[in-house]
């Protein structure tokens, strides 16, 4: 595992500081001290103490009320029914009609803070304990603006399962007020974006570093993947290998996320992604939120979108079975629904029906946008377009442009 | 109040497609108190002593002595009554003629009972049905008395039409318990362990009548230790499972797959009887469904009930895996009271074998009981064994029948073939 600053775009080393990829040209971001302050590239990755000033000033800047909702409580009132038979499930903690071990509310929950967003967090088959997490905001009314956060804690270390529940929580209260809109420029809607993306994945390692006091050997760390849905824009960011999608109905699917592992470094350098996501060391993760992280700056993005579809944010537990898009949006299909709750337990059981070997995340949120036509946003903007006027900052994860 | 808890030993642990689930589960009774005091309801002991006309002057003289020394162990309050039994059987003490067949013990009940006793005369044949139905009759005279227990001694093989016994064996059972003893080797022990199992009892050989006093003592002061008047063992098991067996394994072994009554689909209730403070063993196997590698399920919750009251309950459960190491260790208590009934049931049929002139299957079978006595260490089964059989190999089940067999002792190996050692946990 490396944990040494590398290209997004090709994978090569990089020195820290730097703006620019040596090797390939790739736009950096700003460096931690640098002279401008604005990043160029959405896509690069910004320093946690970038400052915006700017941005500190309301209204541009930040929502000076609340409008997410609230998170919806994780402990489920009342036991959920057996999973595999809907029996009762007894205080004993087993189904009373088929025997079926029910998961400890830790292990398997749900959330569904409005109709269109709905979450499940699930342990697996594999795993003796679920070290997922999830956060889930929603406005009451379908499409307005909803936040879908996942963590997934690293299994080697300790007390993880704690830490990533911790930070997904601390993380989600951060952006529980709209993303400031900056002073009108894409530049500076970017880098106030980016500015609060950063405080959330701050906020969500200041939770984790506190699940463990100093000088743990083995300190609990995880991976962090935040979609913001508000109205027909995306703004996302991730630190490791949990991932976003946007899934259109009827038409091709893009990840918005890009991995911080070495099977994203392979398939920047030119490996055909299956090949490089079941290399050896494909789910060592090359970034992470922890006591022993080094960079934990977010890579962050934005994409508008169009027309009917599902935002699935997931950990590895799912996209391992279903890396492409097409491949998750044909599960989507296959399973025949379209209530977001229903869709994230139908994803989070078929991944159990494929092994269930890692803990299983999906958060889903229902998109039914106005189609793309004349004056409408296009999906998936492509970066050929950088001037589109609705499309301020458009951003295709890199290989499907460059891989 | 009495207290009790349950532990299971099991491997959880099932391979690929593995579908049986083995479990031993222990449960423990503390503070149970004493009989009939224990608030909800009261106890009652009916004596029934054989006074046929084969009862010698020895035995019968042993046997008064007998039956005096057990009703000087009835605490006082508890219902009693005393049965002579021949071809019919007779209520010799409270001499009612109408009304409650029982009294309460106090002082002077106890010496009426005593020279009650002291008065009989063995006359007349041996139909032991009618003592049963007798007692039943007057545990049902006395309707506060919930707790029932009698105590039976025979000196001879059952005189009656084929099935009488049987029906009357049905008619009390579920009604009262019943610890039977047989004196002297005119008795079929067959004929008497069928009686106490169906009545949740012991049965035992009393080859000298010097040793009956001692005996009856005991069964009578064990009876009035047992505070607890009654409760069942509960099995649940999921949906679409099967209950290969339940069977109580110590300090006897005791079929109980048979005894099931349904409190629901899915559970099944077991009669235990009262208990004393105690500790018993069941042995409860199930089949369930196989699931895929890394489910666990729960194959049997194994309780014990008073009345509908859940006392106590132990978790038996399945886990599949592909770690061979943890799928093929077998539980050693499992394999221990799996190899103790195979013992009970080896003697059982090894004597079964003799008795016919099969000394060919006698000798494999009782061989094979001295090997499973041996891996066991069920040392009174080896002890009781040796004097039937003459071991040439102990390890290999190598024996020959001995020449000669005082009936004794074949009567006594037959009788404690179902007691069980146990192993340190």
């Amino acid at each position: 595992m490396t944990d040494a600053p590398h290209c997004p775009s090709c994978g090569a080393a990089t020195a820290a500081g730097t703006l620019f990829c040596e090797n390939c040209g790739f736009s950096l971001g700003a460096p931690p001290t640098g002279e401008n302050p604005l990043p160029v590239s959405l896509q690069g990755a910004v320093a946690p103490d970038a400052s915006t000033p700017i941005d500190d000033v309301a209204p541009i800047s930040a929502a000076t009320h609340a409008t997410g909702g609230a998170v919806a409580p994780t402990a489920v009132p009342g036991r959920i029914p057996c999973r595999t038979c809907g029996g009762e499930v007894g205080p004993d903690g087993y189904c009373g009609q088929c025997g079926t071990k029910a998961p400890s509310e830790r292990d398997h929950f749900r959330e569904a803070p409005a109709p269109w967003v709905a979450g499940v967090c699930d342990r697996g088959i594999r795993h003796s304990r679920n070290e997922d997490a999830m956060a889930l905001l929603a406005s009451p009314t379908a499409g307005e603006r909803a936040v879908l956060l996942v963590m997934d804690g690293v299994s080697n270390t300790d007390d993880s399962h704690i830490a990533s529940l911790a930070g997904a929580r601390a993380a989600v209260e951060v952006l529980r007020t709209p993303l400031p809109r900056g002073m009108g420029t894409p530049d500076s809607r970017i880098a106030a974006v980016t500015k609060v993306f950063t405080d959330a994945v701050s906020a969500a390692n200041d939770a984790v570093v506190a699940t463990a006091p100093d000088g743990t050997p083995s300190p609990p760390s995880a991976t962090f993947v935040c979609v913001v849905v508000e109205g027909s824009t995306l703004s996302f960011a991730n630190v490791g290998d949990s991932r976003a999608y946007w899934l259109p109905d009827g038409a091709p699917g893009v990840q918005l996320s890009v991995d911080d592992s070495v099977a994203q470094q392979m398939i920047a350098a030119g490996t055909p992604r299956h090949q490089a996501e079941t290399s050896a060391q494909a789910h060592a993760i090359t970034k992470w939120l922890g006591r022993d992280a080094r960079d934990i700056s977010p890579r962050v993005g934005e994409l508008q979108v169009a027309g009917s579809g599902w935002v699935l944010v997931c950990s590895d537990g799912l996209w391992n079975y279903a890396s492409e898009p097409e491949a998750l949006a044909a599960q989507i299909r296959a399973s025949g629904t379209t209530e977001p709750a229903a869709l994230a337990l139908a994803l989070t059981d078929w991944a159990n029906a494929q092994g269930g070997i890692d803990n299983i995340t999906v958060t889903v949120a229902r998109l039914d946008l106005p189609p793309a036509g004349q004056n409408a946003v296009p999906a998936a903007q492509g970066a050929s377009d950088p001037n589109a006027e609705t499309a301020a900052y458009p951003v295709v994860p890199q290989e499907e442009t460059h891989g | 109040m009495a207290e009790f808890t349950a532990a299971v030993y099991q491997n959880e642990f099932l391979p690929d497609g593995g579908t049986d689930v083995n479990a031993i589960v222990t449960v423990t009774c503390a503070g149970a108190g004493t009989a009939g005091q224990s608030g909800g309801g009261s106890a009652g002991e009916i004596i029934i002593v054989d006074t046929s006309g084969s009862m010698g002057p020895q035995t019968m003289a042993a046997a008064k002595q007998a039956a005096q020394a057990a009703i000087a162990e009835i605490v006082d309050g508890t219902w009693f009554a005393v049965v002579a039994g021949s071809d019919r059987a007779m209520l010799a003490y409270p001499q009612v003629s109408s009304g409650p067949g029982m009294i309460q013990a106090d002082a002077r009940t106890r010496q009426e009972a005593s020279a009650a006793v002291g008065r009989f005369i063995g006359s007349g044949g041996t139909a032991i049905s009618t003592w049963l139905d007798l007692a039943g009759t007057l545990f049902a005279s006395v309707p506060e008395v919930t707790q029932r227990h009698a105590i039976l001694l025979t000196d001879g093989e059952n005189r009656e039409q084929p099935g009488s016994l049987d029906e009357a064996i049905r008619r009390a059972t579920g009604v009262f318990q019943c610890d039977c003893r047989g004196a002297g080797t005119d008795w079929q022990v067959e004929e008497i362990r069928r009686i106490a199992q169906a009545l949740l009892g012991s049965v035992d050989i009393i080859p000298e009548p010097s040793q009956m006093q001692a005996q009856f003592q005991e069964m009578m002061r064990s009876s009035m230790a047992r505070g607890v008047a009654d409760a069942q063992l509960r099995v649940w098991t999921p949906q679409g499972a099967q209950v290969l067996f339940v069977r109580q394994v110590s300090p006897t072994v005791e079929d109980l797959t048979d005894r099931r009554v349904e409190v629901n689909p899915l559970t099944g209730s077991y009669p235990t009887g009262a208990w004393a403070d105690e500790s018993r063993d069941y042995h409860v196997a199930v089949r369930v469904a196989a699931k895929a590698i890394g489910q666990e399920q729960l194959a049997a919750r194994v309780q014990l009930a008073l009345g509908e009251n859940v006392v106590t309950q132990a978790l038996v459960k399945a886990t599949w895996s592909n770690n061979s190491e943890l799928t093929t260790r077998i539980d050693q208590q499992v394999a221990h009271y799996t190899g103790q009934t195979e013992l009970a049931s080896m003697i059982q049929e090894g004597l079964a074998a003799k008795a016919s002139g099969d000394e060919a299957t006698a000798t494999t079978k009782l061989g094979r009981a001295v090997q499973l006595a041996a891996e066991t260490g069920n040392d009174e089964a080896t002890s009781k064994l040796k004097k039937v059989v003459d071991i040439t190999d102990e390890r290999e089940g190598t024996v020959r029948l001995k020449a000669a067999i005082a009936k004794a002792d074949e009567m006594a190996l037959d009788t404690a073939s179902t007691k069980t050692t146990r192993i340190k946990k």
